[in-house]
């Protein structure tokens, strides 16, 4: 009888997260304690997941340095990757988390009893997502992208009260779902082709082999990118960013939105580059045209927006454009350092945001903004510089992403992309400067406001990453270039 | 202290910094006097630290902060060598004199603190520009100036003026801004790297002339928008909408003078291209007689030193055009003194006159206001070039360097020559229908001389614009000496030598400035029906010169179209002018082309699923195919 070998350690952080969550469940019901115990215990799971990921990222860097053997990162019956990859992946995803649960925590504290509920879901979206980063399988990543998205569903509509967010939640998940269906379809017939499910095996199938007539191959790639696409919000598969940005309480909407970016583009780097990698000649131009169309979409309709969550939303889906032109260079650790950077800015925009018009809100008119320079110079200078980072400033982290991944496009022969994509730079620019200028040139509507404690932090956290990653980009840059897959 | 130089640039920033968010907490005078502090202290530590290059002999030194892009050579380093050591001394001195200033001007703004904050911001931006040790700094310094002038111009943003000049500032210097990317790109492309000290080593055996004239003519469309040179100058006689220190500060003092920085800095790239010189001073002396036409038939007293400041700025171009790069750099120095003197006492008269700016309702103001009127005379005769005040000895060097040069570059000559006239012309016109005359002011207006912390930079700026050109004359070339470091590479164009060309050339100069001085004093210190009648005597040139050509038309009817203005003009009725402020002409274009996508957005399910499947059968139709 043959005991497989198990790797625990690959789904130790996951498990620490989905143990997290039953016991913030378990908790609540037997004690029904104050918000702050369940923090506790949230915070503990969150901590035990960060530090069997570096110890993760130790082994995988020993692994690369000739200390153990290549062969150990993929572990659990080859289902999932320790890789650098994966871990830089994961990790951002666990910082991303905590910080979303630190910048939500007024409306979660506001949830009463349901708060636990909450807490849970998020703890199990980011076990979700986690595992979709790190997955060596197909299936792995479509179970990982369910886990994640169906605890995101439900997070857009937390606040049962208001019909808005029960409508963004439907609207979510109906066109969720399509997107999952679409997604895992394109898996079969990749199946259907290449007889793997492994994205590693896929990858020896095809340096190994030329296919003739790769048609059901490109439909399955084809149908892959459009379920990935909508998770990350690429245009043309972005219409129900805006709506649900809008409608799902404010609190929430920059964990949900950077988690989902963060695991997308984890999956869509991983699956074309490493495992369809010897096809790219088939799927780089349809890449190409979904990021020129993103860039140039999105800082359009984001130009013209009236609220400025659903302007966030539209900047968000260009951002996806531009990440994009990264997996067109084959920059896996450009892509990495992209979303890491900007998963941080958009969480702590969302904190500002649901700091000025109420955690539960939904619809933030960009009116809301007028003079906030002066009922709160805090608030607005740390928005200021989260939105010139995602504009893409010189001496900030946007700048330093932007230009590695244009970089990296433009040396694989993709110059017209590029070009496209300044030019939506530029535009993108003036989105930007529109908040600031009416944040600090325009009169003071309203009295002075009041910041949540925790919003404050979790927006001078993302301000100062901004700024500290944007003057010194190094050590960031390092780690991720030291974060290759497989 | 070389060392500790970072700190010119830390201090404004650090003091832009706690404004921003102690500001409010503040009484007025107090931010006022702590931004004033911040970049005073700026000012002693450039004094300092530049002791080495007086005492001389010495060459300039990197000095390294951090690594920022290795990758492109954009480093965040700092080169201290006499040529930025002179201009954050310019920017430093008299941005502090222009900060007290303000003190008294800004007094009893509702935004008095944020006024400062900007103000200090600039600064700092400023001195990023001229520090800058690599062309990614100067870049990010160059980005920076421009927003801070556009948040200045706007600052009284509810006049509908102000918001309109501000976005006009923006577009045009956009414009400017591309044509130095460019060229910074063909250097990146050419060198491997943006930083000064290799390029400009390598230049000579690197560069062939053709690239070096391209990426020169690329670099002076940059400066001509930032300097405000033909044909892209038209912002800045509306910048004017902004404060007058403001005024004083970034559109005479500094920042306008960053194109001729970037000339003088990019000299070894200049040196290969007599193409490239020659247009730079060609585009100099155009503008210097162009807006000194212009100059002559303003009424408002802002207008007038706007355009009088486009024309000096076109004398600085002639300069580093001729590769006179001293002689441009010592003008931009004493035009500094004297141009920031002139704004300030302009901002001296509005203030007493109730924000009053229209010439023609000022007059005998002399005994109102004396110490404005002696310091604002100092300066009207400086800039005629009247020896032996500041300007005659930098304007002087600029034509006889010209003239040396000879060939083309004499006609250029004596375009500078007929300029120096007319300016002389317009700035006796000016502080004579200011000072002199018979008052003739709206009713209830009652002018006073302004508080003490208004007049004393005056005297000091005054000061300054009697003795400040004695430090380069011909009988002693202490500047000379001080700059040589930074021009080792380059060949200087000098003046002819020998005191019997000096004193013909000298003399030409200022026989145009008392030639010009004394027919304005003739033509105006006389009864307003005489002088209104002198005017039209010049019809119908008169009325082009006071429209200004009508340059502004002809852009807005050749280069905004017809259907924009529609757009223009329903957006200023309906549209909060402010928010148009960000998104300018080109970008109503673009929100235009968004507007028309906006329907798909409708809201409803099935139209979103309908979308993504059209989206999913034309990803895989394009897959397929692009793979058969």
């Amino acid at each position: 009888m043959i005991t497989p070998e198990i790797s625990w350690l690959a789904i130790l952080p996951e498990l620490g997260l989905a143990l997290g969550a039953a016991a913030v469940l378990l908790v609540e019901v037997q004690w029904k304690p104050r918000a702050q115990v369940l923090g506790m215990v949230v915070a503990g799971a969150l901590t035990i997941a960060l530090a069997f990921t570096v110890v993760q990222w130790i082994r995988a860097q020993d692994a690369v340095a000739g200390a153990g053997q290549l062969g150990d990162l993929v572990a659990f019956s080859r289902m999932i990757l320790m890789d650098g990859f994966a871990v830089f992946g994961r990790f951002a995803l666990l910082v991303t988390t905590a910080i979303g649960i630190t910048a939500g925590w007024r409306l979660i504290e506001g949830l009463g009893r349901r708060r636990a509920e909450a807490l849970a879901l998020i703890l199990l979206a980011s076990a979700g997502f986690s595992i979709m980063v790190s997955a060596n399988n197909l299936v792995m990543v479509f179970l990982g992208l369910e886990v994640g998205s169906i605890a995101l569903y439900v997070l857009a509509g937390m606040t049962r009260s208001s019909s808005t967010s029960d409508e963004a939640a439907l609207k979510y998940f109906l066109l969720g779902s399509f997107a999952s269906a679409i997604f895992i379809y394109g898996v079969a017939l990749i199946y259907a082709g290449t007889g793997q499910f492994e994205i590693l095996a896929i990858r020896s199938f095809f340096s190994a082999f030329i296919v003739t007539s790769p048609g059901v191959i490109l439909i399955g790639i084809a149908l892959m990118i459009v379920g990935l696409g909508f998770k990350v919000s690429a245009a043309p598969f972005h219409a129900w960013a805006p709506d649900v940005y809008q409608g799902a309480p404010a609190g929430f909407v920059g964990y949900m939105a950077a988690v989902a970016k963060i695991a997308g583009f984890a999956a869509i780097a991983r699956i074309l580059i490493t495992g369809l990698g010897d096809l790219e000649v088939n799927w780089l131009p349809v890449v190409a045209g979904i990021s020129a169309l993103s860039m140039v979409g999105g800082s359009l309709l984001a130009l013209v927006q009236a609220d400025i969550r659903r302007m966030l939303a539209y900047s968000s889906v260009a951002t996806a454009g531009f990440v994009m032109t990264g997996v067109v260079g084959g920059a896996t650790s450009g892509v990495l350092f992209y979303v890491a950077v900007y998963a941080l800015q958009l969480v702590g925009s969302f904190a500002v945001v649901a700091a000025v018009s109420g955690p539960a809100n939904s619809a933030s008119s960009m009116d809301e903004y007028q003079g906030l320079a002066t009922r709160s110079p805090g608030l607005a200078a740390g928005f200021t510089i989260l939105l010139l980072g995602m504009a893409g400033l010189p001496l900030t982290s946007g700048f330093v992403a932007k230009f590695g991944v244009f970089s990296d496009a433009w040396s694989a022969g993709y110059q017209w992309l590029v070009i496209v994509a300044v030019l939506a730079s530029v535009l993108a620019f003036a989105v930007y400067l529109r908040v600031v200028v009416n944040m600090y040139m325009s009169d003071a509507e309203g009295p002075t406001l009041e910041v949540p404690d925790t919003a404050r932090w979790v927006l001078m956290i993302a301000a100062a990453a901004t700024i500290i990653w944007g003057i010194l980009p190094g050590s960031l840059l390092d780690l991720a270039s030291s974060a290759f897959p497989l | 202290m070389t060392e500790l130089v970072w700190l010119v640039i830390a201090l404004p920033l650090a003091g832009a910094g706690f404004l921003h968010f102690a500001g409010k907490y503040l009484r007025e005078p107090l931010a006022g006097w702590l931004a004033s502090a911040a970049i005073g202290g700026s000012f002693v530590v450039a004094a300092v630290a530049a002791v080495p290059f007086i005492q001389g002999g010495e060459h300039g030194t990197a000095v390294s902060l951090w690594d920022w892009m290795p990758a492109i050579g954009a480093s965040m380093e700092i080169l201290w060598d006499p040529l930025s050591a002179l201009m954050a001394l310019v920017v430093t001195g008299v941005g502090s004199l222009i900060h007290i200033f303000a003190i008294g001007y800004m007094h009893g703004d509702e935004r008095f603190h944020r006024f400062f904050t900007y103000l200090n911001l600039f600064a700092a931006s400023m001195l990023t520009l001229v520090l800058a040790g690599n062309y990614a700094m100067l870049f990010l310094g160059w980005e920076l100036v421009g927003l801070c002038s556009y948040l200045l111009i706007g600052f009284w943003f509810t006049r509908p003026t102000a918001a309109a000049a501000a976005k006009k500032a923006f577009i045009v210097n956009r414009i400017g801004d591309l044509g130095l990317m460019v060229g910074l790109m063909l250097v990146f492309t050419t060198f491997g790297t943006l930083s000064y000290t290799g390029i400009f080593e390598r230049a000579g055996d690197e560069l062939t002339s053709g690239l070096a004239t391209a990426i020169g003519l690329l670099f002076l469309v940059g400066a001509a928008g930032k300097s405000a040179q033909v044909p892209l100058y038209v912002w800045l006689p509306d910048a004017m909408e902004g404060p007058t220190p403001v005024s004083a500060l970034i559109h005479a003092a500094t920042m306008v003078t960053a194109g001729v920085y970037l000339v003088a800095r990019s000299a070894s790239i200049f040196e290969l291209s007599t193409v490239a010189q020659v247009t730079v001073a060609t585009v100099g002396a155009a503008t210097a007689i162009w807006a000194a036409s212009i100059a002559l038939a303003q009424r408002d007293i802002k207008r007038v030193l706007a355009y009088s400041t486009v024309s000096q700025l076109g004398y600085m171009f002639l300069a580093v055009g001729a590769t006179a790069y001293v002689a441009g750099i010592f003008h931009l120095m004493t035009h500094a003194f004297f141009k920031a003197l002139l704004f300030l006492g302009a901002g001296s008269v509005i203030h007493a006159m109730n924000d009053e700016q229209d010439m023609y309702k000022m007059g005998g103001l002399l005994k109102k206001m004396p110490v404005t009127a002696v310091t604002m005379g100092i300066a009207t005769l400086a800039i005629a070039g009247i020896p032996p005040l500041a300007g005659f000895w930098s304007k002087d060097e600029i034509l006889g360097s010209a003239f040396e040069r000879g060939g083309w570059f004499s006609v250029l000559w004596i375009v500078g020559l007929v300029t120096a006239l007319l300016t002389a012309f317009y700035m006796t016109r000016q502080w004579v229908l200011v000072f002199l005359g018979q008052p003739r002011w709206d009713e209830g207006i009652e002018p006073h001389e302004s508080p003490r912390v208004m007049t004393a930079p005056l005297v000091i700026l005054a000061v300054l614009s009697v003795f400040g050109g004695l430090i380069n004359t011909p009988l002693r070339l202490t500047l000379e000496h001080f700059l040589e470091p930074a021009f080792e590479l380059v060949k200087l164009q000098h003046p002819p030598e020998g005191v019997g060309m000096f004193i013909l050339l000298a003399g030409l100069s200022v026989l145009a400035g008392l030639a010009g001085a004394a027919a304005a004093y003739l033509a105006y210190n006389r009864s307003s029906d005489e002088w209104r009648g002198f005017e039209g005597g010049f019809e119908p040139l008169w009325g082009a010169w006071e429209k200004a050509y009508g340059v502004d038309d002809i852009y807005g009817r050749v280069i905004v179209a017809p259907g924009k203005r529609a757009a223009e003009a329903a957006a200023f009725q309906f549209d909060i002018p402010i928010i148009d402020g960000a998104v300018n002409g080109l970008g109503r274009v673009f929100r235009d082309l968004g507007e028309w996508a906006r329907p798909i957005q409708t809201g409803y399910v099935r139209n979103y699923g309908a979308l993504f499947l059209a989206g999913t059968i034309v990803v895989v139709i394009w897959l397929v195919a692009g793979g058969a």
